[in-house]
């Protein structure tokens, strides 16, 4: 097991290079540029840009430089927000889809869970009925739905929350957002709970705790839950990551600073230190998450071996 | 996909019938594996597993429900536009003359007020049909929703199977494969693939939304189904089928895909509705439907913004949508279900 | 592990129909139509003297000189001062650190006489070489700022900015001078320009001799760009054989610091507009001590030092940046707000949502949305006036059958206006090239209206007709034609709407088709777009020439493929004109001249479309939604407040 971490987090540099320097072509082969505006810019102009920011240079300089920059573990000056470096942004950005990441996928966690666990329990009672049907729900209706509808209710009539804007941690301006981002996430989880459950509930060691007399209660939490939260486990990597490099949809109705704005504004506006900067630091958090899915995976689960 | 024995099968069934708990899985795994296996070479005459799952699946009624209101939705889409233009004259583009119809109004309302049939959904703020832009909609959605799924399935599902029973070297490449492809800016992509293909007919443009869709979708599914090959292929039947010289691809696409149907299935019916809100995102890029053409991704999101004032723009699209997604969802679980036949009675 | 997902089989219907059914009733019963308010939501104003403003996209710079974008302005506006400021209401320049200003009589030479009291935000005296070094600094490669054209007007920036340079005859040590260059053959004679006498102002230096001489000669700084030039004009090459080139210094540009507080400027050309141009971030002064001890991180909280109003307390991008007063600042007295913030938020819906629920206080233009308009427009915090900004449809008239000016006239004439207007509720139709009451008396010409039937008769006679001489839309290359723009939900509106009555009245299904920003941009600049792109243009500054010198060259914003000389012509012999009313004239009649060239198809001016709460005060409606932030308060007594639109004609003290 360990020499398989290591194997892994070796792995992971060069996959991580790999990963940014298609970005980099990618950038480069995308029509625009940087500057490029409404306003046409005079030739001369547009020359003076160049040899400031180096592209002027022949593209392995070029290439050469961000890869030397990466490898420093400084991403450079942002080209659209002038002054502003790239890990500056990280800093700042970070902690707020962070926050807003990890509250949504907690809080999807403890309702999905339980929900889930109860319904897979109770089967084809009404309570299991409801609960699923919700699920449903929050799959099918999009969070950029949802979000404005929860505002509507809870800021623009009732007037309880701020529709909008981060506040910090904690304050009530988390509480829209993170219901929102969390909808889908929450049914998702009941939904994988309740079909891992259904599933152990009925295999041999459950059989014979029960049979040893455990109570109800102790099964469950204590046998069944350990192998009915598998594919919960595995469902955690991905959108844990996807869910800490910010969502983009939830910081734009809610006006929060978080990375996703960021990363969407870095891809329209081609700012080529800003995309390779946020790319880089997905690419190491997916294949960390990744990682630690499949060591919990053996982990959970003996049979399966790398 | 192979024909197999359903004696066995039923066999088994009537085992569980009886006593449920009495039979363990370890006990089952023998028949299992001449189920799916050993006895797959024979040629054994009998219904297929696809007739047999037909069967199953029309008996569980909600997903024949689900079956036919997806069917129903599918065909007003297809034939409810030239209907509408038939019997009112409106279509989903047509913007009116008169400056003073072209404005939002509420369904089954006339100009000045009074009741009409000739919106039952309203119009949008351009004084269109929304009747007309929905099911119009409903073309692109459903043409999108089910082909990228379709894609995404048919990669993701012999990626990951052939990822996962190979398992060592070649399992680590290929998963590395996949984290790079998930890691790339799939923004950057996008407007790369515009750039080089985009001055393509409007055929060449749903093809590429198609591409575009389908080639992210599977990077998940492949995941999903590594994960439960890795889990199967140290089970008896797939040991047994090894052991008797099945060649390493049938053992793949014969043995371990059919028994990873089920799940697969249920996970593609929920990756349906977030492809179709993909394409909204994708048509900001400029990629896949083009104005005046709708989508029910478009139409929602054009809908949330003006919902305080017009709700009807958000709610008959969008109930539209969740109702296609819930009988979708009825649908994949039946499908599930009948596919599986150890879940049958639970 | 076969059930991954599983799910209630038997879920019954009626508990989910009844869920969506609570929902959508939910829903609308909330909507915002309910009950009649005189304003837009809450109108409870914050403590104390304090705005929250939402500028728009989150600011490329805090560096005036960087970006030339409006939501930067609006808050570069608050930070710093140039000589002139906008005046709040009609934008026209007022009297800012500079307190007055002499011109020439032929408008090439500007004294700026400044106010002795005019102080950076840490004490220190605004001097007229702060200025020099601003304008010296925003023109130079170095600093490669996006916005130097615009001082393209000062003598010898351009020449500097591009890295140009002067010829000197090694023997006798003289420049060449640009009267004495010999015409290549194909271009007019140069215009007549020399030394011109300077009536009064501000004592003659050195400099000054040297910037009114006549001008000397600029070839490009590059060998190869050089060589290019003098394969195209081989006597030019013979000319300066044999003499050295000299590099253009920041030194030679025409901007000169007589003394402490008075600065010169002189022109290359006659320009009479150039004072509107002033109130541009480009020329707001900059501080030169934090510039050079932090380098690109001046504007961070801390180390920046600021000559506007106010000062930065805080910047959190994509969240808000804080201001607060300046107490050096040299009409502090007159500064009534004590904080000024700015959320950089650019999603309408969220924007109204925070405006409603009362946690900001106005908005910046065209944020209220299409559906939004006709409820929010009978409320008394709309706020709507015509803007100097239009909406145009540009045309490729380099490929068939666009190059044919009967199919382009067509296309123009099966547009109604009004009806898009109409539509779009927040526009005002046009049929010119410059917006529409904005500049009071200029002339404007009338460009032709919706007129299908003439529609019809053109295309016909342009050869799409059938054997009887009718015109028959079949015979039309539809696919050669489309209309691009980029995604906006605006714009998509404007391209349904063309598509819908090019169908209705041409018979003609054109295809539209969006694109991202930045391809978008590529696309249409290097002419890729077949037929139609969709265009807009804000004005730079006050006066017309902001729009019409858009074809002034072939290349940049021009974006049509169309050039005419004669039209350059017209445009240069009314900027060299100046009576003000005579240049209008002139002005006019080059716009007709575009017009009747039919280029572009004119859409529509734009209206501002914002809103502000009863209680902001000194904030209007103005024809680029630029507000001088001192001017602006909070009034905490409702009898004051503002019920509608604020009387433009107020005074400002």
């Amino acid at each position: 097991m360990f020499r398989f971490i290591i194997r892994r987090l070796v792995i992971t540099v060069p996959l991580v290079l790999v990963v940014i320097s298609l970005t980099w072509g990618l950038i480069r082969l995308a029509p625009g540029n940087f500057y490029s505006s409404e306003k046409a810019l005079p030739p001369a102009i547009e020359k003076n840009i160049r040899e400031k920011y180096g592209l002027d240079k022949p593209w392995y300089v070029q290439y050469g430089r961000m890869i030397g920059n990466v490898l420093r573990g400084d991403f450079g000056l942002s080209l659209r927000y002038q002054g502003q470096s790239v890990n500056q942004i990280l800093a700042q950005t970070l902690p707020v889809s962070a926050t807003l990441g990890l509250l949504a996928y907690g809080l999807a966690l403890v309702v999905g869970v339980a929900a889930g666990t109860l319904a897979a329990v109770k089967q084809n009672s009404r309570l299991d009925y409801i609960s699923m049907a919700l699920a449903m729900l929050g799959i099918s209706v999009p969070n950029f739905v949802l979000g404005p509808i929860l505002v509507l209710i809870f800021s623009l009539n009732l007037y309880w929350l701020p529709p909008s804007r981060w506040g910090g941690f904690p304050s009530w301006n988390l509480v829209l957002p993170v219901l929102t981002l969390s909808a889908v996430y929450m049914a998702y989880i009941a939904r994988l709970t309740r079909a891992g459950m259904l599933e152990v509930l009925r295999s041999d060691y459950i059989r014979t705790a029960r049979a040893k007399g455990l109570s109800e209660r102790a099964v469950i939490f204590r046998h069944a839950m350990r192998g009915g939260l598998l594919p919960v486990v595995s469902f955690t990597g991905p959108a844990l990551a996807f869910l800490i490099s910010g969502t983009v949809v939830v910081e734009r109705i809610f006006a929060l600073p978080g990375l996703g704005n960021y990363f969407i504004n870095a891809s329209l506006n081609r700012d080529e230190p800003l995309i390779i900067g946020i790319v880089a630091f997905t690419s190491i958090l997916i294949m960390l998450l990744n990682l630690a899915v499949d060591i919990a995976y053996g982990l959970i689960d003996p049979r399966i071996r790398y | 996909m192979s024909e197999r024995s359903d004696e066995r099968l039923t066999g088994i069934e009537d085992t569980v019938n009886g006593k449920p708990h009495l039979i363990s899985p370890e006990e089952m795994v023998p028949d299992r594996a001449e189920a799916f296996g050993a006895q797959d070479e024979e040629a054994v005459a009998g219904v297929s597993l696809w007739r047999d799952a037909w069967r199953r699946l029309l008996r569980n009624k909600l997903a024949v429900f689900g079956l036919i209101v997806v069917i129903l939705i599918a065909l007003a889409s297809l034939i409810g536009p030239p209907i509408i233009r038939w019997a009112t004259g409106y279509t989903y583009d047509y913007i009116p003359r008169d400056p003073d119809l072209i404005r939002a109004f509420p369904p089954f309302t006339a100009p000045d007020g009074s009741f009409s049939w000739a919106h039952p959904m309203g119009t949008d703020t351009a004084g269109r049909d929304l009747l007309a832009r929905v099911l119009i909609g409903g073309r692109i959605s459903l043409l999108v929703g089910i082909i990228s799924t379709l894609v995404s399935l048919l990669i993701g599902v012999a990626y990951g199977a052939t990822a996962g029973y190979l398992g060592g070297r070649v399992d680590n490449v290929m998963m590395r494969i996949v984290d790079v492809l998930y890691a790339l800016p799939y923004m950057m992509i996008v407007i790369v693939l515009l750039a080089v293909f985009g001055q393509r007919s409007p055929m060449g443009q749903l093809i590429l939304l198609f591409i575009a869709l389908g080639s992210v979708s599977w990077l998940t599914m492949a995941r999903i189904v590594r994960g439960q090959v890795i889990s199967l292929k140290n089970q008896e039947f797939i040991l047994a089928a090894r052991a008797t010289g099945v060649s390493t691809p049938k053992i793949i696409f014969r043995h371990l895909v059919p028994n990873v149907l089920g799940p697969v299935i249920v996970y593609a019916t929920l990756t349906v509705p977030s492809v179709m809100l993909q394409e909204a995102f994708l048509s900001f890029l400029g990629l896949g439907v083009q104005a005046p053409l709708s989508s029910w991704g478009s139409l929602v999101a054009e809908g949330i913004q003006n919902i305080a004032i017009f709700p009807w723009q958000m709610i008959f699209p969008g109930a539209t949508m969740a109702l296609t997604l819930f009988s979708l969802n009825f649908l994949g679980d039946g499908l599930r279900d009948a596919l599986d036949p150890q879940m049958r009675k639970v | 592990m076969s059930g991954l997902i599983f799910g209630g089989r038997r879920m019954r219907g009626r508990a989910i129909g009844s869920t969506i059914l609570a929902l959508t009733l939910a829903i609308a019963s909330c909507s915002v139509q309910s009950g009649e308010a005189e304003y837009f939501g809450k109108t409870a104003p914050p403590e104390g003297q304090v705005l929250r403003y939402v500028s728009g996209a989150e600011p490329e710079s805090l560096d005036p000189q960087m970006s030339t974008g409006q939501p930067e302005a609006r808050l570069y506006m608050a930070l710093y001062e140039g000589l002139v400021e906008y005046h709040p209401v009609t934008l026209e320049p007022i009297p800012a650190i500079a307190e007055r200003w002499e011109v020439s009589a032929d408008s090439t030479e500007f004294t700026f006489y400044l106010r002795r009291n005019a102080r950076w935000s840490n004490g220190e005296p605004i001097t007229a070489q702060d200025f020099v070094y601003t304008f010296r600094r925003g023109l130079s490669p170095e600093l490669a700022s996006r916005a130097a054209y615009l001082a393209y007007y000062i003598k010898y920036a351009q020449a500097y900015n591009e890295g140009g340079v002067f010829v000197r005859d090694p023997r006798t040590g003289e420049f060449l001078l640009k009267r004495d260059v010999p015409p290549s053959g194909d271009e007019s004679a140069p215009s007549a320009e020399g030394a011109t006498v300077i009536e009064g102002g501000a004592p003659d230096t050195p400099f000054h001799r040297f910037i009114r001489s006549p001008s000397r000669l600029v070839l490009p700084g590059t060998e190869q760009e050089r060589a290019r030039l003098f394969a195209a004009n081989p006597k030019l090459k013979s000319f300066v054989a044999g003499k050295e080139f000299v590099p253009v210094r920041a030194e030679d540009i025409g901007v000169e610091a007589v003394d402490d507080y008075t600065l010169r400027i002189t022109l290359d050309q006659p320009a009479p507009f150039f004072v509107k141009l002033l109130a541009h971030q480009l020329f707001r002064v900059v501080p030169r001590k934090a510039i050079e001890r932090y380098g690109e991180a001046w504007t961070k909280p801390g180390n920046i030092i600021t000559s506007g109003p106010f000062i930065l307390q805080s910047h959190r991008p994509y969240s808000e940046i804080v201001m607060v007063r300046n107490p050096y600042y040299w009409d502090a007295a007159n500064v009534k707000l004590d904080k000024l913030i700015f959320y950089p938020i650019e999603d309408m819906t969220t924007m109204m949502n925070l405006y409603k629920a009362g946690y900001i206080d106005a908005t910046y233009n065209h944020t209220v949305p299409t559906g939004w308009v006709d409820f929010v427009r009978r409320l008394k915090d709309y706020m709507d006036a015509p803007e100097a900004s239009i909406s145009y449809v540009m045309i490729n008239t380099t490929r068939p059958p666009m190059n044919d000016i009967r199919v382009r006239r067509a296309f123009s004439l099966a547009i109604d206006r009004q009806a898009l207007a109409k539509y779009l509720r927040v526009v005002k139709p046009l049929t010119a090239f410059s917006p529409e009451g904005i500049f009071p008396n200029y002339p404007q010409p009338k460009g032709e209206d919706f007129n299908p039937e003439l529609a019809r008769k053109l295309l016909a006679a342009a050869g799409y007709r059938d054997a009887a001489g009718n015109y028959d839309p079949s015979k039309f290359p539809v696919s050669e034609v489309e209309y691009v723009y980029n995604t906006s939900d605006r714009n998509k509106e404007v391209a349904e709407f063309l598509q819908a009555q090019w169908k209705q009245n041409l018979g003609l299904t054109i295809p539209i088709r969006n694109m991202e920003w930045k391809t978008f941009l590529d696309y249409r600049a290097k002419l890729n777009y077949k037929g139609f792109a969709r265009g807009a243009w804000v004005s730079d500054y006050m006066d017309p020439n902001t729009f019409l010198s858009l074809f002034y060259t072939r290349g940049g914003d021009n974006g049509t493929g169309w050039w005419d000389p004669k039209y350059m012509r017209l445009l240069d012999q009314a900027n060299r004109t100046l009576d003000p009313q005579r240049r209008y004239e002139l002005l006019a009649k080059a716009e007709k001249y575009l017009l009747d060239a039919c280029p572009i198809i004119p859409l529509a001016t734009y209206a501002t479309n914002w809103l502000k709460k009863p209680y902001v005060k000194g904030m209007y409606p103005n024809p680029m939604t630029l507000h001088p932030w001192k001017f602006v308060y909070i009034e905490h007594d409702p009898a004051k407040w503002d019920r509608g639109m604020p009387q433009m004609a107020e005074v400002v003290r």
